[in-house]
């Protein structure tokens, strides 16, 4: 692209009048109608039920009131025990990631390619798998950890896992990877120079990283802080497997009593879910006024090469930090499940005769989980793919676009993420069992309602990134000449590239782990496989569970490895 | 497992009057009975269907409450003896199951071609929206008349699901080994014994019955205990075998046998007093998509074949009340424990919502 000898105009004045523009426009429009469609469509039908108190189980509801807000008071110690779990999760969660985001990115330490990619596995997994494993360690009486302290010669159990604090420490070691993520794309678009110009003055590494690479990194962490409350809110595994045994509940613990239980009490839950709109609202609230009139811009015309600090020996130190935590959140877990899988019922000690492959043979005969697990990888693949751009787009359409209601649109997309996916599921089976195409019951509904669940996950991530960017370089192209759609290939998506890969690594694992719309919305001929995992451990065994979820660990595993390797590869093509 | 030194009532008597106020005015009387069409017999199942038809459909498609192993079994075992008909199923919980299946209907979307709920008063409700479609099995012979609905011909007990005591044996001895309900009300049990959640329809049939049986004090006392509420009876089974909790009010004998079976030190105590029960209930929806492969399905799910399956499957283990049923794996049969239902499914269903309350209150919900 070369520019030309016309005289300079404020770039503003020029913007109206580029052949691009009005491309963009229409582009921008119908991706912001797109979403607001795919969100709003089944919300409105989640605000019909819960304002329906006339027969739950006629639709459309037969009276209108507020009889089931007025209901919610009654559980307002649960609503305290989730937003007092959820907060500590969140920071454990945003502590774990930013500390090891920071360490990956911006240090030396030694075989970062690999701990980059282990970071990752957390995330891969179900998350009732590892609530599972937390429970088979650190049971009181049968943890396989108080059982060999036991065996030590202890009396009592070393610690008990149940309960709000254990609850809180999975949550956080699990969602703590997809913090990783999200920061680590931020911190990776940072020019060093920065850090590098604090170091000189005379700032300690420390400093530096609290004065310079926090506030730069700062919508990345916040847009992480909002996604991850958010998850932490919406969390049901964890509640699920370690709260029942010491008598502490969550919200989502009470919506599944509530769609579970015959009547399904579907308004109720559904007032329950909207009422968190309220919480999510104020965040993104809380994250414009912090961010608004700032500008956290890192990648500008200057060219830079991301380099790391040499930080001497405390690399081994660093190296420590992040291996502690994956073997908290990936080897120790993974071999305990691992350990239970292989055993009729599991203990620490087992007898030659508990040992057993049967729950392999069984989990691999079942045709539904064989097809299951090529529906959900097809859908991954589908959700990820579509999803990047869509996301893309909204994200610049919110960060950087004029167009009109951008704003609101922000709020829209983080709908899906305001609600427990139990509750958002109702709503999307609504709207879509009467939407005139047939795609109720087949793969179609899945994809649609992936893409909506996860908007929010791509366009936080890629948000956090192209904020750092800076906007004279697409309006350098734009003076130039280039076209919106040339801009945008040439300019703003090769530099959105980490934040590009990691929303469609976050996505395709998000999308391959989905439960609570997989539930509703699959049909006969397009089951997945999540639902059948974690049924597994409602009805037949945590062994069965464990191989289950282990199977699909190394397959979605394998296929994150060959999307990295065959993205690596395009990208020193391209380089 | 223990001793049960009694022998329980018949399955007639026993279920006699179970059902009797459920008497439902059938709205949907699209009635196909077996006497008005040919009855013939293949592989050992009798059925009322036209089998070129039912091949011709050559699917069929199943709803249930139950795990995904036990519907993957059952469609499986169905396909096997008629592999020209593919089978499939859908699982969901019973409830979000129902809202399911009705939002679907409501929508004007008739996939589903039989449904089998966990709860009876699921099936009552269905049956009063007129959703069954009424066929008379020509294997309905094999059952007593009130496991056939009221009126009979829109859903039948496809299995029973019933509670006892269960104890882990290495952590209970001695005196303090439960024989009767009451006993479980013992200071010992405080922090150490575990129940279902309120979702659960079988908690709800015990809560019930043993409120006749012993009062409103009996919940109260146990509430003291501060019990333990689960929601995956695997869950509730593997912490007792393992000795988490040391006993469970709500032993179901389908999850007692899983964990017996992999060796887990747990007994199954049988109460005088009787044991609370509820029946599976299974039938031909409405306007079904395959309707002679759905009669056919449910025929065969009736017969010998599909009434095995339902005992003998490790995830499934539900007792069948065909008359001529063998043995339950451990060698009972059903007869050998007084089973207790409902008397009065008004009464049950009007409970509901008091149950809810004091379960939810009592598990520290």
């Amino acid at each position: 692209m070369e520019c030309d000898d016309r005289p300079l105009v404020p770039v503003a004045a020029t913007i109206e009048k580029r052949p691009g523009a009005p491309a963009q426009k229409l582009v921008g429009a119908a991706v912001a109608l797109l979403a607001a469609a795919f969100v709003l469509y089944p919300v409105y039908y989640l605000f019909q039920a819960a304002f329906d108190v006339g027969d739950p189980n006629v639709r459309p509801p037969e009276a209108y009131g507020l009889d089931n807000f007025a209901l919610l008071p009654n559980y307002s110690e649960i609503m305290l025990n989730t937003l007092g779990v959820a907060v500590a999760a969140t920071v454990m969660a945003l502590v774990f990631g930013f500390v090891i985001a920071w360490i990956l990115t911006r240090t030396n330490v030694p075989m970062r390619a690999a701990l980059e990619q282990l970071m990752a596995v957390p995330y891969y997994v179900t998350p009732l798998l590892g609530a599972l494993a937390w429970a088979l360690l650190g049971s009181p009486e049968s943890g396989f950890i108080n059982q060999l302290w036991r065996a030590a010669g202890a009396k009592e159990a070393l610690f008990d896992v149940t309960g709000p604090i254990g609850i809180a420490w999975v949550m956080a070691l699990f969602e703590g990877s997809v913090a990783f993520v999200m920061i680590s794309a931020v911190m990776k678009s940072m020019d060093p120079s920065l850090e590098e110009a604090s170091q000189v003055i005379g700032a300690s590494r420390l400093r530096t990283m609290i004065r310079i690479t926090l506030p730069l990194v700062a919508p990345g962490v916040l847009g992480a802080a909002i996604y991850v409350f958010a998850e932490m809110l919406g969390s049901f595994s964890a509640a699920l497997v370690l709260g029942s045994p010491n008598r502490f509940y969550v919200i989502t613990t009470a919506i599944y009593q509530l769609v579970s239980q015959y009547p399904p009490r579907l308004p109720l839950a559904a007032a329950m879910g909207v009422s968190l709109f309220a919480v999510m609202f104020a965040m993104i609230f809380l994250y414009r006024r912090i961010t608004a009139g700032r500008s956290y811009v890192t990648v500008s015309g200057k060219a830079f090469r991301p380099r790391v600090m040499d930080v001497g020996t405390l690399r081994w130190v660093l190296f420590a930090v992040c291996a502690v935590y994956l073997i908290m959140s990936v080897f120790l877990p993974m071999a305990t499940l691992l350990f239970a899988s292989v055993q009729r019922l599991a203990t620490v000690f087992p007898k030659p005769s508990n040992l057993t492959l049967e729950h392999y043979t069984t989990a691999l005969s079942l045709n539904a989980v064989r097809s299951a697990m090529g529906n959900s990888l097809l859908l991954g693949f589908l959700t990820a793919t579509i999803g990047i751009v869509l996301t893309g787009l909204l994200a610049w359409i919110i960060q950087r676009s004029r167009l009109p209601g951008r704003n609101v649109l922000e709020y829209i997309v983080m709908f899906p993420q305001a609600v427990p996916r139990l509750v958002f599921a109702f709503g999307m089976m609504w709207a879509w069992l009467v939407f005139p195409l047939p795609v109720y019951g087949t793969l179609w509904i899945l994809l649609i309602a992936y893409l909506t669940v996860f908007l929010p996950l791509g366009v936080r991530t890629i948000s956090g990134v192209l904020v750092q960017l800076d906007k004279s370089l697409e309006e350098c192209g734009e003076v130039c000449g280039a076209s919106w759609f040339y801009r945008m290939r040439t300019i703003t998506m090769p530099l959105l590239r980490p934040g590009l890969i990691a929303a469609w690594l976050l996505i395709f694992v998000a999308s391959v782990r989905e439960l609570g719309a997989s539930i509703l919305l699959m049909g006969p001929n397009s089951k997945v496989l999540t639902p059948a995992i974690v049924e597994a451990f409602f009805s037949s065994s945590s062994e069965l569970t464990a191989a289950m979820a282990l199977i699909q660990t190394v397959v979605v595993g394998a296929v994150m490895l060959v999307f990295l390797t065959v993205s690596r590869r395009a990208a020193r093509h391209g380089a | 497992m223990a001793k049960r030194g009694f022998r329980g009532l018949s399955r007639r008597t026993l279920l006699k009057g179970a059902l009797a106020a459920a008497a439902v005015p059938a709205t949907a009387r699209i009635a196909v009975s077996a006497e008005t069409r040919k009855v013939t017999e293949v592989n050992g199942v009798k059925t009322a269907a036209d089998m070129a038809k039912a091949e011709a459909e050559g699917a069929m498609l199943f709803y249930t409450h139950d795990s995904d192993p036990a519907g993957a079994a059952i469609v499986e075992a169905f396909s096997k003896d008629f592999p020209k008909i593919k089978a499939s199923y859908l699982r969901a919980q019973n409830g979000a199951l129902y809202a399911k299946l009705l939002a679907e209907r409501g929508a004007g979307r008739y996939a589903v071609d039989v449904v089998q709920f966990s709860e009876v008063s699921t099936a009552i409700d269905f049956q009063k929206k007129g959703g069954y479609e009424h066929y008379e099995s020509p294997e309905r012979a094999a059952y007593p008349a009130n496991a056939l609905g009221t009126p009979a011909g829109y859903f039948f007990f496809s299995g029973i699901d019933f509670v006892g005591i269960v104890y882990n044996s290495e952590k209970v001895t001695g005196a303090d080994v439960p024989k009767n309900w009451k006993d479980l009300l013992k200071p010992r049990f405080r922090n150490v014994i575990s129940c279902k959640q309120s979702t659960s329809g079988m908690q709800f049939v015990q809560w019930f019955e043993l409120k006749k049986l012993y009062g409103d004090d009996y919940w109260k006392e146990f509430g003291k205990l501060r019990p333990h509420g689960f929601d995956s009876r695997a869950q509730l089974f593997e912490r007792l075998a393992k000795g988490e909790e040391q006993a469970t009010i709500l032993g179901e004998w389908a999850g007692y046998q899983l964990v017996k079976d992999r060796g887990a030190p747990v007994v199954f105590v049988a109460p005088e007093d009787g044991l609370p029960a509820t029946p599976l209930a299974t039938g031909v929806v409405s306007k079904p998509a395959h309707p002679e492969a759905a009669r056919l399905f449910l025929d065969w799910l009736m017969s010998p074949k599909g009434q095995t399956l339902y005992q003998t499957n490790k995830f499934l283990y539900y007792p069948s009340l065909r008359k001529d049923a063998a043995p339950m794996p451990g060698g009972m049969k059903l007869a050998d424990y007084k089973l207790i239902f409902p008397k009065s499914m008004d009464e049950y269903e009007k409970a509901h919502p008091a149950y809810v309350k004091e379960w939810n209150a009592m598990i520290g919900l």
